[in-house]
């Protein structure tokens, strides 16, 4: 299948997805008032995480390799970004010293994916038991290392990020809130969103990234070395995740190292949107926007005074998840996802 | 796996199976012994390295999990929920199934054991042989129960390709979020004092024997260490376990011999989770005697990962594993009470166990496995 043809079909299932259920949604949250820009922007800060960390998902998957780690990733991106803040500010660390924690997280990052990309291509680990050790490495070395730094689970109150306002342009009503009145953060996601889809669609070495995971042997044929587009789509996957868990902490202003740590199963939700994305950058930050919106629509009710119990209305992203993988699991899937490559020569 | 029929196939099966079941065994108790020490010691290295005397802290951690009749009372409750729970996880894994919703299946077993019991009370006479019956009927309910619960993302899986870790995880999240919910409507008492159902009667629950403990008996011990073997005995000697393994770990000769590998994924899963389903009944009938928010309950289900993989994912292995996560996790409750050191400092070292366990586990499996991966959609 062409390249051309199987990006299409992909726009057609996109284009479904956003008819069946964004329009109804969107047509009745307006109707209710139910979509004010607060919801939205809410939404936007639970979806931006998982959106950074579905693309650096889908990015690895497409050239072959699972990266189930992608929650392990994000808990040592948050977990880096808190000790890196902590470190340079106190318990109240100015703005210049975010971005530096959320580069210090990217760093950490790529050297731990760097090592989990060695496992899986150079040994060939399983990609499903080294990806589960690295959540259980990060689970176990979250509460370790904060209890070091802090004498506790939790780094209490760190700083978040502060939202860009451009004066004039943020009172320009819809564009105004959403894009001049908005955390850096956000508008970065949309940018990698943007750029993720050129790159994979429109460029000589997105192309090598989806014959990697779709036909391998025909791209080595072509005089390109597998394994390195492997080893370069799955240390970004790992770097986009502990972005992705940075951003979170950036926005929540505090680290906590007990349960399932602050990540809290955003990079599960990760690997479910680029999956319910149908494996295109877009497709994945609209569903992540979708399981923002759901995670933030049980406050929404109550302020109309609709009382659902919030505990049930948040468990319908897992209840979707549990929905579109039974739906739409077997479909899309790179062919050579799980196996390694070696090269005949 | 003496009993090998005369077929070919089925020969060359058996060899291959017995071969992954015995090669490196040594080499499996050494990696789990060198793991548990390693992270011991570097435990007490962060210790002395964080200002406190580790020689101290090393005794209170054998205090904690076994200086009194209390603290073994206490160690031997914790690793019992843990063998259990960690059972659940090696029957799957050993079958190439990744159950990570062992937590999960755990919940939904805990309050179907609880609320029969509570419904039914009344109708039955208290007294042992009311207390008796109303125990088989709440754990047979748990044991169904969490065996559903598991059956469901096995059936998504076999015949829908859904990727099973991620719907047991998902499912880890819905199971905590509706029991939480009927805990707090439905279910709860409204004369308790806190969030919870209502209480077991006193006379369904475990007889003390050994200990003078309320919240552990060796009976509770001992149906563990039964069911163990059962399951050990289930996994090596029968066909069933026989057709999982292999699918398991062959899964294109498991096909060949005629093995249905859908229909085995669902069985391991269901088998699965009635174990888990199994360490909710425990859980209520020895330990609380009622449910609370599973919020706040420990994530047995998640250790028991770890559990599992100390093990090597063999049934009888669990059993040391289980104990020594039971005794870390026992002195981690004693520390916080007679000790300086933070407590969290355990989970560190559980921690450490679990990455040291997971990380030479990746070069084995690498070495000892194509295909173990169960993802076959």
């Amino acid at each position: 299948m062409s390249v051309a043809s199987y990006t299409s079909q992909r726009r057609v299932q996109i284009g479904t997805l956003g008819l069946v259920v964004l329009i109804p949604l969107i047509a009745v949250g307006i109707e209710t008032s139910l979509f004010t820009y607060g919801f939205l922007n809410r939404s936007l800060a639970v979806a931006s995480p998982i959106a950074i960390a579905a693309i650096g998902g889908l990015y690895a998957e497409k050239s072959g390799v699972f990266n189930i780690g992608l929650e392990g990733f994000m808990i040592f991106g948050a977990l880096t970004a808190a000790v890196t803040m902590f470190g340079l500010g106190g318990s109240s660390p100015g703005q210049g010293y975010i971005w530096i924690a959320l580069v210090a997280s990217v760093l950490v990052t790529v050297i731990l994916s760097a090592i989990f990309a060695v496992l899986l291509i150079r040994y060939k680990a399983d990609q499903i038991v080294a990806g589960l050790a690295v959540w259980f490495i990060g689970l176990g070395f979250a509460p370790v290392i904060a209890t070091l730094i802090w004498g506790r689970r939790s780094s209490g109150g760190l700083s978040s990020i502060n939202n860009v306002v451009v004066p004039g342009l943020a009172e320009i009503p819809v564009i105004g809130p959403i894009f001049f009145d908005q955390s850096p953060l956000i508008l970065l996601t949309f940018v990698f969103v943007a750029v993720s889809w050129l790159f994979l669609y429109r460029t000589q070495y997105g192309y090598w990234i989806q014959a990697a995971g779709e036909n391998p042997e025909a791209l080595d044929t072509a005089g390109i070395d597998v394994n390195r587009v492997r080893y370069a789509a799955t240390i970004f996957s790992g770097a986009m995740a502990g972005l992705a868990g940075a951003v979170l902490l950036a926005h929540l202003g505090s680290f906590n190292a007990s349960g399932d740590t602050t990540v809290d199963g955003r990079g599960w939700l990760g690997i479910v949107a680029y999956l319910f994305g149908n494996y295109n950058p877009i497709g994945a930050a609209l569903a992540a926007l979708l399981f923002g919106g759901l995670d933030m629509i049980s406050v929404q009710l109550q302020t109309l005074g609709i009382n659902l119990s919030s505990r049930i209305v948040n468990l319908v992203p897992y209840v979707i998840v549990v929905v579109v993988l039974t739906v739409w699991g077997k479909t899309q899937m790179p062919s050579s996802v799980g196996d390694p490559y070696e090269s005949e020569d | 796996m003496s009993s090998a029929d005369s077929s070919g196939a089925r020969t060359v099966l058996d060899r291959a199976a017995d071969r992954m079941l015995d090669a490196g065994v040594l080499e499996r108790v050494g990696i789990a012994i060198a793991s548990t020490t390693l992270a011991l010691l570097i435990g007490l290295g962060i210790v002395a390295m964080s200002g406190y005397n580790p020689a101290l802290f090393a005794n209170q951690l054998i205090i904690g999990a076994i200086g009194s009749e209390a603290a073994m009372a206490r160690t031997l409750r914790l690793s019992t929920l843990f063998i259990l729970t960690g059972v659940a996880v090696a029957v799957a894994f050993r079958a190439g199934v990744f159950n990570i919703g062992v937590q999960g299946q755990f919940i939904v077993g805990g309050i179907a054991t609880v609320m029969p019991i509570v419904w039914l009370a009344p109708l039955l006479p208290s007294g042992p042989i009311g207390g008796v019956t109303l125990i088989v009927i709440g754990t047979t309910s748990g044991i169904i129960a969490g065996g559903l619960y598991a059956a469901l993302p096995g059936a998504l899986k076999a015949y829908a390709g859904a990727n099973e870790i991620i719907t047991t995880i998902m499912l880890n999240f819905i199971a905590i979020g509706i029991v939480g919910w009927l805990v707090m409507g439905w279910f709860q008492d409204p004369n308790a004092p806190s969030t919870r159902t209502e209480q077991l009667p006193e006379y369904v629950g475990f007889p003390q024997i050994v200990f003078s403990s309320s919240s552990f008996s060796i009976i509770g011990l001992g149906i563990t260490i039964a069911v163990v073997i059962l399951v050990a005995i289930v996994i090596e000697r029968t066909g069933f376990g026989y057709d999982m393994v292999t699918s398991g770990h062959q899964q294109s000769a498991a096909t060949y011999s005629g093995v249905d590998a859908k229909r085995t994924i669902v069985a391991t899963m269901t088998f699965s989770g009635m174990v888990a389903g199994l360490a909710g009944a425990i859980f209520v009938i020895m330990i609380t005697g009622n449910f609370t928010n599973p919020d706040g309950i420990s994530t047995y289900g998640f250790d028991a990962i770890a559990v599992s993989l100390l093990a090597a994912n063999n049934p009888i292995g669990v059993i040391p594993a289980g104990l020594l996560f039971g005794g870390l996790d026992s002195a981690g409750s004693h520390i916080q009470i007679h000790s300086d050191v933070p407590a969290q400092m355990i989970d560190g070292i559980v921690g450490l166990v679990v990455l040291f366990v997971a990380a030479p586990e990746l070069f084995r499996m690498a070495a000892a496995r194509t295909g173990l991966g169960g993802d076959d959609r």
